[in-house]
Parts: structure tokens; C-alpha cells; sequence
């Protein structure tokens, strides 16, 4: 009987715990990353980053540091709107690892000098898988294998051709 | 074992029915469109008084001080025409030309702003005959307005002689008059779901966009000039200013008119009578262009709803009725306002907690835009902050917040942050790239980064390294602090904080209440 009455009491503890937990998480609000906001150029909300990829893409002008959705977003804000001095944290394939993008003296350069892009138009909607920083060409046949069906047939991209189609 | 089954599965019952009941219960519903309703047969009896029935504006010292911030003068000079040259352009047979011709014209004006604030009735004669009732009534709080801001922009008097004569102009516009407009919080949702709402909008896109661009500069000089100095208040309008002639004039994206609480959120909290009062001035613009553009309604029929339109937004009409008060069965009467913000009724699809924002979705008054802890009840104790940038105005914790929140926004912005001093607003304005000015000097910063949830404690502004010391000296027991030191501007402008780890998203009950017509996605 013993045993049985502290089973009992262990199974009511347990029920009493996960109905709590169920009522605390359904009714807090989403928790998120500040600050979640939309993108300056395209007006889409930005992608935020996840635990396996980043997507937010800063773009550091000053003390500024604005997020845009993708890559061309903020290329084309650098090249229309920010006159001075800038660097922009492209996400690329790997977690942590961006490839930097720095205008100095109107002069671009790109870090790592291996980076290649992916370029793709189509649907803004899909902007950061269409439009993403690769920090190699092994890294970017990868990616187009991961994400076939939007990236089908893409070549690798100089960051100057990237740079012309931004607009 | 059969009994913990069952109690799990009623406790699991219990927490879905609490959590369904509270989904139902909060869950606004959009207020259906209404039908064309009769003006009351009892209108004051003003309303047939084609007299002009004009008070001499209270006297005071401050009169006219507005054009000590001169481009400020002459903006609200050309905002005065602008408004009087399309009201007699409608009312003259000039509709049809109204965003073609009249809109250049009263946009060559706006470009060029004359010197003095002239006469509306000189300009829109024909209007102001036809609608005498409506005159006065926009004329008197024209007159609130002006004097207000002629208060604010006096050099000669102290911040608690301000506060005192800003009370005293409001008890003399209300007592003075009986056709002052309602102090109450009215709720917007149901005063823009008339039959005709909407129309003058649609048909006028353009001309709509100026009138909301007037009335958001009409919303956002009370914080740019409140408790801050008269240099601090002209270089707040080179931002403010630039702000409404390039962008804000010209906008015809709004889902909304600005409301003042959005655009001023500081004045509106120390005067909510006020900021109500404004907000109910500038939905009877919208009530009254949207009758005289709805092409369904004859003259008569128009006319009577300018009466009732009129008669909507008086204080007679809802005397006797307090802040928070509801009639469930007639949302006219629906006085309640924001939890924390006693000036802005309720928008559409909103509760007490959560309104629509425009470009940032679902927001919680009560809370810090930025890192979502409880926003301080007032700035007496030194904390709060402003962060004006794009045209939004964002009520914040702390200074980190204020500072990170303009880092992540393109363009220039002001801060607007509460000091140990409850009289001192420090005032920072940043350039393009987000490099930080003010005209106070030697501001101490401290800030000791840890978690948001006491952010307050450990992110501050001081008007001096005394006042610094003399918060860490009544705060020695807060180990946080220990080893704080005192942070320059420029120190503090090169800090980046993390991100909040307090920050949560709110959800609404759709995407956006505005655009559900449209299923627009966001």
C-alpha cells in the first residue's frame, strides 16, 4: 500500500506541474530577439537568427547598426542612401561565421577574400535563401544542393556582380 | 491510479478552458460599420447661432512666443491655409480639382510658409458661413493650440510656471466656452466606423496625406518643446521639422491619423485632457472630410451629419461621464483609454494593453519598445526616456535602451531622457551616422550592464558627477554598482548594449486591424 500511495502522490505532483507548465507557456506572449522589426528597404519583417543560421544582415554606418533581410536590401541602402564609411555582416552558410562586407573611401572590399554569393531573383519573400554570402565555393555548392528547388542552376557570383545588381 | 488520470486530465480541462475563456474574453471583435444616423433634435443651441461668437485668447506674457522657433511659426501659419483653402475648394464646387490643382497650390504654400498665422475665415469664407458651428469650434481649439504652444516656447518662465498656466489655459478653454471639445478618450474604432468613414481617404489621397502630416506635427512639437530650453527646442525642429516637410506631408501609406499620445506620449501623460482634446479635434477633420466626400450623401443629408458629427465630439455631450467609463450597448460612449496612458482612446481591435502600431505591429503600452520590461509609472524618479526617430515617438526604460533603439534605426533621432532632476530633461540629438550631441553640459552617464529586468537601476542619465555620486552613495547596497563609474557622452555614445534578454514579442488577434479588408499579410 505504501509504495502505491507515493506513486499516487508523485503522479497528482507530475499532472499539477505539466498542466501549470502547459497554462505558463500557451499564454505568455512569443518570446523573441530584440529588436524584431522590418526590413528599411523592403518593408517585410527582418528573418531573425536561429540557433543554426543567421539571417539578420547589420549594416554598420557610424554607430548606426541597422538590420536589413537580405543582402540586397542592404546593398542597395549603401549604394543610394549612406554616403560615408560602412561595413555590412552579410550571414553566411555557417552559424557565427559572416562574411564582411566594408565600403572605406568608396572603396569595397570583402573578408574573406574566398567568399563567393548566391544571387537569385525571384520572390522577395524567400530574399534570404535567394541572396546569402558564401565563404567559399564548396560552401556555396552546398547550400545550392541544400536549397534546389528555390536555387536551381545558380552560379556563384563575384561581389561585384552582386554589387550591380543591387538596385 | 484511475483518480491521477482523472485529475490530470481535468487539471489539463481546467488550464484549456481557463486559457479558451481568456482568448474569448480578450479577443477584440472590429466594430461593424454603422448606419447613417440622424443628428439628436436637441442640439445646443449655439449650433444655430450663425454669430461668430470669438473670445479673446487669454492673456499672458507668452503670447505669440511660437516665433522665437520661427520655421515652427510659420509651418503652423501654412498648415492654417492649408486646411482653410481645401475646406472652401469642397464647399465651392472645386472637388474635382482637389488633388490636382489645390493640392499644388496649398503645397506651394507649405513649401513657401507665410510669415503670420492668417485669418481662416479670409481665406475659406464661404465655409465658415456654411458651417458656422463647425468654425467655432475649430477656431476656440485652434486657440488651445496656439496658446499652448506659445506657453512652451516662452523663454521667461520656469518649467512649474508652464505646467501651472498650461492648466490654466485649459480651464479657461473649457469653462469659457460651451462648445469646447471633450477632454474623454474616445474610442477611435468606433468614431472612424461611421457610413461614411474612409471616404474622404480614398478619394483624396494626397490631400488626406497632408492633413494627417499636419496633424502629426501638430502631435509632435509638445515633446520637442517640453521642459527643454529654447536652443535645445530649435535644434529639436531642424530633425522634427525636415522630418514632417520631406516625409511625414507627403505620406499617404498611414493606416490611421497620428494620435498625439503616439507622436508626444511625455505631454500626453502630464496633460491628458489635453492630448484627448486634440486627438477629438483631429478625428472631426476626418468625420467632417469624410461626409463631404462621401459621394452617397446629398447637401442636406451632409449638413446633418456635420451637425452630428459635431455633436459627437462636444464635452456637452458626454458631461457627466468619467475616464474608463463604458456604455456596452454605445461605443459613443466608450471612455476607456490605455492602461498607463489616460490620454488616447482605444484603436481599432485594441484592449487596455495592446495597440496596432504602424511599421511595428502589436505593441504593449505599459512596456519598454525596446527591451520590454515595465515602463515607470512617471520621470519623477529619474528613469524613462523618449526615442524619437523616423517620425515614431517610443516610450523605453532605460538609456541603454533609448541609445540602442536610435542605433538600430536609420536617420537622426532625439532622446528624450529622464534625470535624477525632475525638472531637467537631458535632451540628446544624434546625426545620421548616430553620433551624439547635446547642449547640456557635462551630462554623467552610468551604466553597469545586467539583466533588463532592473535595467533602470543600472543604465541612468545625471544632469552632473554629483548627482552620479549621490545615486551610487543611496544605492551602496546594490553589489550591481559597485565599481560603477561615471561615463562621458562620448564614452557612453561608443557602448553597445546585447541584446535585451527580456524582450517578447506581443501578438495581437490578427496581423493587422486596419488591413483585413485587403488579407494583407502584415
Amino acid at each position: 500500500m505504501k509504495p502505491n500511495r507515493t506513486l499516487r502522490r508523485s503522479l497528482i505532483g507530475l499532472g499539477l506541474l505539466s498542466a501549470a507548465l502547459t497554462a505558463f507557456f500557451a499564454l505568455r506572449p512569443t518570446p523573441a530577439y530584440a529588436h524584431e522589426a522590418t526590413c528599411p528597404r523592403c518593408k517585410l519583417d527582418v528573418v531573425q537568427d536561429t540557433d543554426e543560421i543567421d539571417n539578420e544582415v547589420p549594416l554598420r554606418y557610424g554607430r548606426k547598426r541597422i538590420e536589413y533581410r537580405c543582402i540586397m536590401c542592404a546593398l542597395a541602402e549603401a549604394k543610394t542612401k549612406y554616403k560615408n564609411d560602412l561595413s555590412i555582416l552579410a550571414p553566411s552558410s555557417v552559424k557565427g561565421k559572416p562574411v564582411v562586407l566594408t565600403r572605406k573611401d568608396g572603396q569595397w572590399s570583402v573578408a574573406p577574400e574566398t567568399a563567393v554569393f548566391v544571387g537569385v531573383p525571384g520572390s522577395h519573400t524567400e530574399c534570404q535563401i535567394r541572396f546569402r554570402a558564401m565563404t567559399d565555393r564548396a560552401a556555396f555548392d552546398a547550400y545550392v544542393a541544400k536549397h534546389a528547388e528555390i536555387l536551381k542552376g545558380a552560379e556563384p557570383l563575384t561581389f561585384e556582380q552582386l554589387l550591380e545588381m543591387a538596385k | 491510479m484511475n483518480w491521477t488520470a482523472t485529475t490530470c486530465a481535468a487539471l489539463a480541462l481546467v488550464s484549456a478552458a481557463g486559457l479558451a475563456f481568456s482568448q474569448e474574453e480578450e479577443t477584440p471583435k472590429p466594430i461593424p460599420r454603422q448606419a447613417l444616423e440622424p443628428p439628436p433634435k436637441e442640439l445646443p443651441r449655439w449650433m444655430r447661432d450663425p454669430r461668430l461668437g470669438e473670445i479673446y485668447p487669454r492673456r499672458g506674457r507668452y503670447n505669440f512666443d511660437v516665433y522665437r522657433i520661427e520655421p515652427l511659426a510659420r509651418d503652423l501659419n501654412a498648415i492654417a491655409v492649408g486646411h482653410s483653402m481645401v475646406y472652401e475648394a469642397i464647399v465651392t464646387g472645386g472637388a474635382e480639382r482637389l488633388e490636382t490643382q489645390t493640392y499644388a497650390i496649398v503645397d506651394r504654400v507649405l513649401r513657401h510658409p507665410p510669415k503670420l498665422m492668417p485669418a481662416e475665415r479670409s481665406i475659406s469664407p464661404t465655409f465658415g458661413r456654411k458651417y458656422a458651428f463647425l468654425e467655432k469650434v475649430f477656431d476656440w481649439t485652434h486657440v488651445l493650440h496656439a496658446q499652448t504652444v506659445d506657453v512652451l516656447a516662452s523663454p521667461r518662465m520656469t518649467h512649474a510656471e508652464k505646467d501651472a498656466e498650461i492648466e490654466a489655459l485649459w480651464n479657461f478653454y473649457f469653462d469659457s466656452v460651451p462648445y469646447a471639445i471633450t477632454p474623454l478618450p474616445m474610442n477611435m474604432e468606433y468614431l472612424d466606423a461611421q457610413s461614411y468613414s474612409g471616404a474622404f481617404r480614398k478619394r483624396y489621397p494626397k490631400v488626406n496625406g497632408l492633413f494627417w502630416g499636419y496633424h502629426w506635427l501638430q502631435g509632435a512639437m509638445y515633446d520637442m518643446l517640453y521642459g527643454a530650453t529654447p536652443l535645445e527646442q530649435r535644434l529639436q525642429y531642424e530633425v522634427v521639422g525636415e522630418q514632417y516637410r520631406t516625409v511625414e506631408l507627403y505620406r499617404t501609406d498611414r493606416d490611421f491619423m497620428p494620435m498625439f499620445a503616439d507622436t508626444s506620449p511625455q505631454f500626453a501623460r502630464r496633460f491628458p485632457k489635453i492630448a484627448n482634446a486634440f486627438d477629438n479635434l483631429h478625428m472631426l477633420h476626418d468625420l467632417v472630410n469624410d461626409i463631404l466626400a462621401d459621394p452617397t450623401l446629398g447637401e442636406l443629408e451632409r449638413d446633418r451629419q456635420i451637425q452630428r458629427a459635431v455633436w459627437m465630439i462636444l464635452a456637452s455631450t458626454h458631461a457627466h461621464e468619467s475616464p474608463m467609463e463604458r456604455d456596452p450597448h454605445n461605443a459613443l460612449h466608450d471612455h476607456r483609454h490605455f492602461e498607463g496612458l489616460p490620454g488616447m482612446g482605444m484603436m481599432k481591435m485594441s484592449t487596455p494593453e495592446l495597440m496596432y502600431m504602424q511599421g511595428f505591429g502589436w505593441m504593449n503600452l505599459t512596456e519598454c519598445a525596446h527591451c520590454s520590461v515595465r515602463l515607470p509609472e512617471d520621470w519623477s524618479e529619474g528613469v524613462g526616456a523618449t526615442v524619437s526617430a523616423q517620425g515614431w515617438t517610443m516610450n523605453v526604460r532605460c538609456v541603454l535602451c533609448a541609445r540602442d533603439m536610435a542605433a538600430e534605426t536609420p536617420g537622426r533621432a532625439i532622446l528624450r531622457i529622464a534625470t535624477e532632476d525632475p525638472t531637467q530633461i537631458l535632451i540628446l540629438i544624434s546625426d545620421e551616422e548616430g553620433h551624439w550631441s547635446s547642449v547640456r553640459k557635462d551630462p554623467v552617464f552610468l551604466e553597469v550592464e545586467g539583466s533588463h529586468a532592473d535595467c533602470s537601476d543600472w543604465s541612468r542619465a545625471f544632469t552632473s558627477r554629483a548627482a552620479f555620486d549621490a545615486y551610487l552613495k543611496a544605492n551602496a547596497d546594490n553589489p550591481d554598482l559597485k565599481g560603477a563609474k561615471p561615463l562621458t557622452l562620448e564614452e557612453w555614445s561608443e557602448r553597445e548594449g546585447k541584446k535585451p534578454d527580456t524582450y517578447a514579442r506581443p501578438k495581437g488577434p490578427v496581423p493587422n486591424p486596419y488591413r483585413i479588408e485587403e488579407g494583407e499579410a502584415r
